[in-house]
């Protein structure tokens, strides 16, 4: 292994260095090192030959998943283009909030996923889903009464849930919340008696912006 | 050229998508029940 420092990467061919930041970028996915991922696979995206679709699509089925992790979509255009439509409904669902499409998809692309074993990777996703569900319960209350916007009942979001399909008491829902303020996926913080989330008034809804979920 | 390829690819992506617009119809729908169980209650 250390023999391998004497070598200069760079002096290997293009094709050899495309392979080797392949391979060793889906290691770091597997580690859930999506920073290291992003870097590797990203470098055999850029520098593999443009005229082997294939090859791309293949860097892009762990690219996207890795991206997606650290809060980065891509265009509808690049999964048309490189026929990825099972990423379709996920990157739906992270701009809308809707749990129930992302459940949906990560079940009917299971296999797919499973095979690729990118499945929980995509799994770890509902965390964002979340923060986009609450954002806009947030966003919609504000429109009503911008005064008491930042109080959420959990009520309500129970009720929100409920509408999508995925049964959950106040308990539970509290138990979510308390996993994304933990993990700085939102600002604020309990009345406990009053079953409420109290938000913070300074950006309430941090955006991951390339960074990693905080474990 | 394959410069120009991966430039392009480079663009395909976007890391400040998360806007505050509650206008789409998912938005809407969630609003629509939202209102409807606290007219209930």
């Amino acid at each position: 292994i250390e023999t391998a420092k004497i070598f200069d990467f760079e002096e290997f061919p293009t094709s050899d260095k495309v392979t080797y930041m392949y391979y060793t970028g889906r290691l770091e996915v597997y580690n859930e090192n999506f920073i290291a991922a992003d870097q590797k696979l990203t470098y055999a995206l850029m520098h593999c030959n443009s005229e082997h679709a294939s090859n791309l699509r293949m860097i892009l089925k762990y690219l996207v998943p890795v991206k997606l992790s650290i809060g980065i979509l891509p265009t509808m255009c690049l999964l048309d283009k490189y026929n990825l439509a099972e990423y379709t409904d996920i990157v739906n669902s992270l701009r809308s909030g809707d749990l129930r499409l992302l459940r949906k998809a990560l079940n009917e692309h299971e296999d797919q996923f499973l095979r690729t074993g990118v499945y929980l990777v995509l799994e770890k996703l509902e965390l964002q889903v979340y923060q986009r569900l609450v954002k806009k319960i947030h966003f919609i209350q504000k429109q009503r009464d911008p005064g008491k916007a930042h109080q959420i009942k959990l009520d309500l979001i129970v009720k929100a849930l409920k509408w999508l399909e995925v049964e959950m008491d106040v308990d539970e829902v509290e138990c979510i919340m308390a996993i994304l303020i933990h993990k700085n996926l939102m600002k604020g913080y309990f009345a406990h008696k009053s079953k409420v989330v109290v938000l913070s008034k300074q950006d309430p809804f941090p955006k991951l912006k390339g960074k990693p979920v905080s474990t | 050229d394959d410069k120009e390829e991966g430039k392009e690819l480079l663009q395909q992506w976007e890391d400040d998508w998360d806007d505050d617009d509650v206008n789409d119809d998912f938005s809407l729908q969630l609003r629509g029940e939202l209102e409807n169980n606290s007219e209930k209650n």
